[in-house]
């Protein structure tokens, strides 16, 4: 197995080479990455919705100049669609195309045991690569050159699935039963993301590095803004941000994220604002807002919510 | 792998945070990698590799900030310089020697060497922290240290004089450092443990004796219970009947191959979220306990969607939406009163609770309900009404009665646990927290 971890050198180095792809990492996110690399461990990255989990694996991906396979998990997600299939259809085909064959091997025995065992020495190829269908696991654990593996909302999945997960975490392997074991052609560096909606199996978690990203601070959020949204004034971005974090604050049914926050400076770029007041966010409160009930909160409060914002914007 | 990390381990374990073997060894391995260099860079990768939850890394944060903030003896007694002549060192008590040659490794040995012997890891309780430190010294050998200052302080000479001063100063020193280590060691390794014995032993005791002023803690406990419990069963699951074949769904799924059987169905069944419906007696002969089955039912209620809660005493009301309307204290107060709500608080009646329900709230039975009868059957010799008891239990998927008397004084004068014992899928005693869990645990 092997792995290129030329670019990865140091902490500095990747939370400088991940700048360059437009992901601002803190130091605690490129310290666990910097770990997992090096010791080949998956990360289980948690975090409230939006504070870019899924990101993180796609800019890894893209950093590293390697594919991203990604499996969205859900309810019901079984080995079928997530490991690999049989493709019945060309099997079926080929045993019709071939039906002539198969009657040559068997016309020339005599009775119908002896035919099975003519058969029997055939059978292999019918099961064999050439007909496995690969899905997103198989085809990381296939890929020449290595892979970014996301194996997105693990949460959603159920118990059976993650038990079954547990091989390819700690041994980059899974069992076909008719082919036998297939091993990583090199190793792909998995992320795992969870929303938290029920708890992961502990057998899961000690596989894994864990990765808290939390919502970021002002100074964070202000850079991630200037780093994807670079046309927006210096003061408006101080202003905007400081209104987001303080709504943070409030006991609201769903807490803006960082993709929303960036959504709404898109929207008052798009509208030409150069400086909050409290028309304009009315109006684009519910690019953020998600909720009737948050939308009444925050108006409630506009007032002050906006002087403060613009307040701290000048300072 | 190294002894810090080894204690660190030992620590976080403590402090209630599972660290497994293998995270041990994924920790060792990350120390590998970055060092001890950087304190912030050493936080952020041990956190990654041992705490695996939010909770986790709170609890993890703290810990690490009190372990290395150990501080070594040596900042303590870096001033200390005795002079000493050579003559007199025969006599001197081991200690004594010790801080004269002011060897700090050999002074932090003896100082682990005794922590050791004594087991300061039996400390449970801050009042012991005292006692603790005196052991520690004494089997230092303060003893001999202090009948060295004494002959130097009756020779009486000046040189003796301050030699014995420089000792007590020393001594002061060792004991100021003493009674530090103590304390670390008290908030590091015994602090959180105080508080799982506290909940242990709330969980076990009977509910009927539980205090006013660990109602709090209650609260506390019964939600996190509740919460892992639900965490466990909340979701549908599917279970299979191994190795059944489901006949019908084979066919069906394998029309599109013309015949052959390429696709096989097994059987399976899915396990339902619960429906529960819970009828809570709040009588007086109940009144110790009732609180505690009314904090349960309202953290039941705040997790598992399909509840309806029922309480009677003289008659039946419904009461499901109180626990919707109100925070915790005030909806079980309301409860346990009866204020404002249609309900007589005399005398129990459970023939006319069950004559009540039966008429009408029996709608919200059907197959897949749970009942659960919380209270202790005693009817003040009213009519049963056994019958509908029965109607209930063949109209629901599962009867419970959760009973807070213990065994024996079922039956006894006017309980009539005897009739309708019978007539339940399943009759518990209930009286601890833990029978609660177990019994919640099944019924889920």
């Amino acid at each position: 197995m092997v792995r290129s971890n030329d670019n990865i050198t140091s902490i500095e180095n990747i939370q400088q080479a991940f700048r360059g792809v437009d992901y601002i990492c803190s130091k605690q996110i490129a310290t666990t990455l910097y770990l997992a690399f090096r010791l080949n461990k998956p990360i289980l990255v948690e975090g409230p919705a939006g504070v870019g989990k899924t990101d993180l694996a796609k800019k890894t991906a893209s950093f590293l100049n390697l594919p991203l396979i990604r499996l969205q998990c859900y309810e019901g997600l079984d080995e079928s669609k997530s490991l690999y299939e049989w493709k019945y259809g060309k099997q079926l085909l080929y045993t019709q195309i071939l039906k002539d064959k198969l009657n040559d091997i068997v016309r020339e025995k005599n009775n119908l045991a002896e035919s099975l065992e003519a058969i029997h020495q055939y059978d292999d190829i019918f099961f064999s690569p050439r007909f496995l269908e690969p899905r997103p696991l198989l085809s990381a654990l296939q890929q020449r050159k290595g892979s970014v593996l996301l194996i997105d909302e693990i949460d959603k999945s159920d118990d059976e699935f993650e038990a079954f997960l547990l091989e390819i975490l700690s041994d980059f392997q899974i069992s076909i039963p008719e082919i036998g074991t297939i091993a990583a052609k090199s190793t792909p560096y998995v992320f795992l993301t969870s929303n938290n909606t029920r708890e992961l199996s502990d057998a899961l978690k000690r596989r894994c590095l864990h990765l808290f990203i939390p919502f970021p601070d002002a100074q964070l959020e202000r850079d991630i803004i200037n780093i994807r949204v670079p046309d927006l004034g210096d003061s408006l971005r101080f202003q905007l941000v400081s209104f987001i974090q303080q709504i943070r604050k409030l006991d609201i049914k769903k807490l803006p994220s960082i993709s929303e926050t960036i959504d709404w400076a898109r929207v008052l770029l798009l509208l030409h604002a150069d400086c909050l007041n409290m028309e304009i966010v009315r109006s684009t409160l519910n690019v953020f807002l998600k909720f009737e009930d948050d939308i009444a909160v925050v108006n409630d409060r506009l007032y002050e919510l906006t002087q403060q914002a613009t307040k701290e914007g000048h300072a | 792998m190294e002894r810090v990390l080894r204690d660190f381990i030992f620590a976080l374990r403590n402090a209630g945070i599972r660290v497994s073997v293998s995270e041990s060894l994924d920790a060792a391995h990350t120390l590998d990698l970055v060092g001890y260099e950087d304190r912030d860079t050493l936080k952020i990768s041990l956190a990654a590799a041992l705490a695996k939850t939010p909770h986790e890394k709170d609890i993890f944060k703290e810990c690490f900030d009190r372990f290395f903030s150990f501080t070594d003896y040596s900042e303590n007694v870096s001033e200390s310089d005795i002079d000493f002549e050579a003559e007199s060192d025969d006599l001197l008590a081991p200690l004594t020697t010790l801080l004269i040659s002011g060897d700090q490794a050999d002074i932090m040995t003896s100082l682990i060497q005794a922590v050791s012997k004594i087991q300061l890891s039996n400390m449970q309780f801050f009042t012991q922290k005292n006692p603790y430190s005196r052991r520690i010294l004494s089997t230092m050998g303060i003893e001999g240290l202090d009948r060295d200052i004494r002959r130097l302080d009756e020779t009486g000479m000046p040189g003796a004089m301050q030699q014995a001063e420089a000792l007590r100063d020393a001594r002061g020193r060792l004991f100021d450092y003493i009674r530090g280590y103590v304390n670390r060691y008290y908030d590091l390794f015994t602090h959180e443990t105080r508080a799982t014995m506290i909940e242990r032993q709330l969980k076990d005791m009977k509910l009927s004796a539980v205090e006013e002023r660990d109602f709090l803690h209650m609260l506390i406990i019964v939600k996190k219970m509740v919460k892992r419990l639900n965490d466990i069963h909340s979701r549908r699951r599917k279970s299979f009947r191994r190795g059944q074949l489901d006949f019908k769904k084979t066919m069906r799924k394998n029309i599109t191959y013309q015949g052959p059987l390429f696709n096989i169905v097994w059987k399976k069944q899915k396990i339902d979220r619960p429906s529960l419906v819970v009828i809570c007696d709040v009588s007086r002969s109940v009144r110790m306990i009732v609180r505690f089955f009314l904090l349960f039912l309202y953290s039941l209620n705040e997790v598992i969607g399909k509840i309806r809660s029922f309480i009677f005493c003289n008659n039946l009301i419904d009461v499901s939406h109180i626990f919707d309307d109100y925070p915790v204290e005030r909806a079980v107060e309301i409860l346990r009163t009866g204020r404002g709500l249609d309900i007589g608080l005399s005398r129990t009646n459970y023939g006319e609770a069950f004559i009540n329900f039966h008429d009408q709230h029996m709608r919200n039975v059907d197959k897949k309900t749970t009942v659960i009868i919380l209270g202790d059957g005693r009817n003040n010799y009213f009519e049963p009404e056994t019958a509908l008891l029965r109607k209930i239990q063949e109209k629901s998927k599962r009867l419970i009665w959760l009973n807070p008397e213990s065994v024996p004084f079922w039956g006894s004068g006017d309980s009539e646990m005897k009739r309708y014992g019978p007539l339940c899928d399943v009759v518990k005693e209930c009286n601890t927290l833990r029978h609660l869990e177990r019994i919640i645990d099944d019924i889920l």
